[in-house]
């Protein structure tokens, strides 16, 4: 089986980033390649720089050194290449499920001038936008709820209708911050499964010679969330040799691919979830920054062991 | 038992009661000033306001030179002044306000200034706008605009930086939002209500203003004849004028709420 992802279309390079507040480093000599189609986890302990990197890549707090490329272009402001799904805040209080959801056609498609100019046309353009909207909705399960507003939705709700808003406009790459940290353990693992559906979907376009359409990097303090949507795990620490230069990547694996509805057989990640507490969480255990780090063509080699496994 | 509910019948019931409690409270003080002096006009009674009521509306002039009655005259030059006066005011706080919050150097130009000026009370102002306007109605919207300018543009402000969360902002971007689409499409949407409601707080300072200041100085209008016929004693009239105040509040009041609930469905009441 050569359905592994690894080796497919670059949808984000971060080369050599570093992140200074003042004098204290934060981030030290980053790097990173996201294929597109991959889901990719990213932990780490709280304050570690987690939240650093993720504006880097958002774009709204450039780094210090080093540069973020998505889909060829420099990132240094939030552009509609990469999206981004907030732990809250996620959509617009204004707006009803399926406007939300269409809200990004609108502003990335059309202009105000085109709007008000041209209204007779925007008026059928925007019939187009809403039949999409619509499809989105029936993807993330919530076509019922298209015309009610984020205040009538519950959380779970609401951050299935903020996936859809941001994967219309398919970005190359979507950030989820800590999506589900909000949510009931039911809940969550309803949105987990969907995140699942989303890999098997990337791995069949894949496979039928298509870019996969999801590329994501998930946020999480949940080990176990994080191995279990992701494959492949990123760690984040400042417990290494270098320690004194910032947080670092310390650890870089793939990890178990889950079908959506196959039971969370917990056998499965535990040892690797004990590799990656102690490899990014324990500070006593001070190692090489490398040691877990896998390179690039081990990352290629083991997804496809994975996919053959399977 | 605080914030017990009570049933909609004695809602309603307890309403007209204090409306009913109101009159005859006025019904009895009416009765007793007449009996101690028939000809009083400090509480008259329903005749008295009945012929007050046909003096102010009814026509006046020959048939050569008809002229509009006294209400119509007063209800058309104190709106119209509230009318421009409220309008500049609100449409240059909406700017100044959504600016403010957007863009750091605008704050940091202006906020000392607004606050500043938003404390000087607005008929004292006055002074200025008589020496630069004269008694005119530039005077008026001058000093009903600027009266709720100041307060109002920093409420404006301060919902732009509490209601719109910088993450708002970074979404839209990503949404592929140019900054004007950030400032027109999420930003105004989302203060919208905040500006409805602000308007809603803003109409009876404005007439405060405004009936002070043709208390004093206006030659026609509802604050100027208030003065007159209270002078002249017709407290019939007068009456009839602050039940007028009153009523045209409450309408105009309703008809912001009801534009907030057609406007901004998503705000909740």
């Amino acid at each position: 089986m050569n359905n592994q992802i690894a080796d497919g279309e670059l949808a984000v390079e971060i080369k050599g980033v570093s992140h200074c507040f003042g004098q204290q480093r934060v981030l030290n000599d980053i790097n990173l390649k996201i294929t597109a189609g991959q889901i990719v986890a990213l932990v780490g302990p709280s304050g570690c720089g987690k939240s650093t990197l993720l504006k880097a890549i958002l774009g709204t707090n450039p780094p210090s050194e080093g540069e973020i490329i998505v889909d060829g272009k420099v990132i240094d402001a939030p552009c509609r290449n990469v999206g981004i799904v907030y732990q809250h805040y996620g959509l617009f209080d204004f707006l009803t499920a399926e406007s939300n959801v269409a809200f990004g056609l609108k502003l990335d498609s059309t202009s105000l001038a085109f709007r008000t100019l041209m209204f007779p046309k925007w008026l059928q353009l925007r019939k187009q936008h809403l039949q999409q909207s619509r499809a989105y909705l029936n993807r993330v399960g919530l076509e019922a709820s298209a015309e009610k507003y984020p205040a009538q939705l519950s959380g779970g709700m609401r951050q299935r209708v903020a996936i859809a808003q941001s994967l219309i406009l398919k970005p190359k790459l979507l950030l989820l911050d800590e999506p589900f940290g909000a949510l009931d353990e039911a809940t969550r693992e309803s949105l987990q499964m969907m995140l699942l559906g989303f890999y098997q979907e990337n791995l069949q376009a894949k496979a039928a010679g298509r870019t996969p359409e999801y590329t994501i990097l998930i946020v999480t303090h949940e080990l176990n969330e994080a191995i279990y949507v992701a494959n492949r795990v990123i760690g984040l620490s400042r417990f290494h040799d270098l320690a004194d230069r910032g947080a670092m990547i310390v650890y870089d694996r793939p990890c178990p691919v889950f079908q959506p509805n196959e039971p969370k057989d917990l056998e499965k990640f535990v040892a690797q979830r004990e590799e990656l507490r102690r490899a990014v969480f324990d500070p006593a255990y001070v190692k090489h920054y490398s040691k877990y780090v896998s390179f690039w063509s081990e990352v290629a080699a083991q997804e496809a062991a994975v996919a053959g496994i399977r | 038992m605080i914030r017990r509910p009570i049933p909609t019948w004695l809602v309603y019931t307890l309403g007209v009661t204090g409306v009913v409690v109101v009159l005859a409270i006025y019904a009895a003080l009416s009765i007793r000033q007449t009996r101690i002096n028939p000809d009083q006009n400090i509480f008259p009674g329903i005749q008295a306001f009945g012929e007050g009521f046909v003096e102010i509306t009814k026509a006046r002039g020959g048939e050569n030179n008809p002229k509009p009655s006294w209400l119509n005259v007063d209800l058309r030059a104190t709106y119209w002044r509230l009318f421009l006066g409220l309008s500049s005011g609100v449409l240059l706080s909406v700017v100044v306000g959504i600016m403010m919050g957007s863009y750091t150097f605008i704050e940091a130009l202006l906020n000392p200034i607004i606050t500043f000026f938003a404390k000087i009370p607005p008929t004292a102002m006055l002074a200025i706008y008589l020496v630069a306007f004269g008694i005119h109605l530039k005077m008026y919207v001058a000093m009903i605009a600027f009266g709720v300018f100041f307060t109002m543009a920093q409420s404006i402000y301060q919902a732009v930086k509490k209601d719109v969360a910088s993450d708002h902002i970074d979404k839209a971007y990503t949404l592929g939002a140019s900054e004007f689409e950030v400032i027109f499409e999420v930003i105004w949407r989302q203060v919208l209500p905040r500006v409805l409601e602000n308007l809603r707080l803003q109409i009876g300072p404005a007439m405060v203003f405004l009936i002070a200041a043709e208390w004093a100085f206006a030659g026609e209008g509802l604050g100027y004849t208030i003065k007159q016929q209270q002078k002249l004693q017709n407290m019939h009239v007068v009456y009839i004028y602050l039940a007028i105040l009153g009523s045209s509040g409450l309408f105009f009041d309703w008809l912001l709420v009801q534009a907030r609930r057609r406007l901004c469905p998503w705000f909740g009441e």
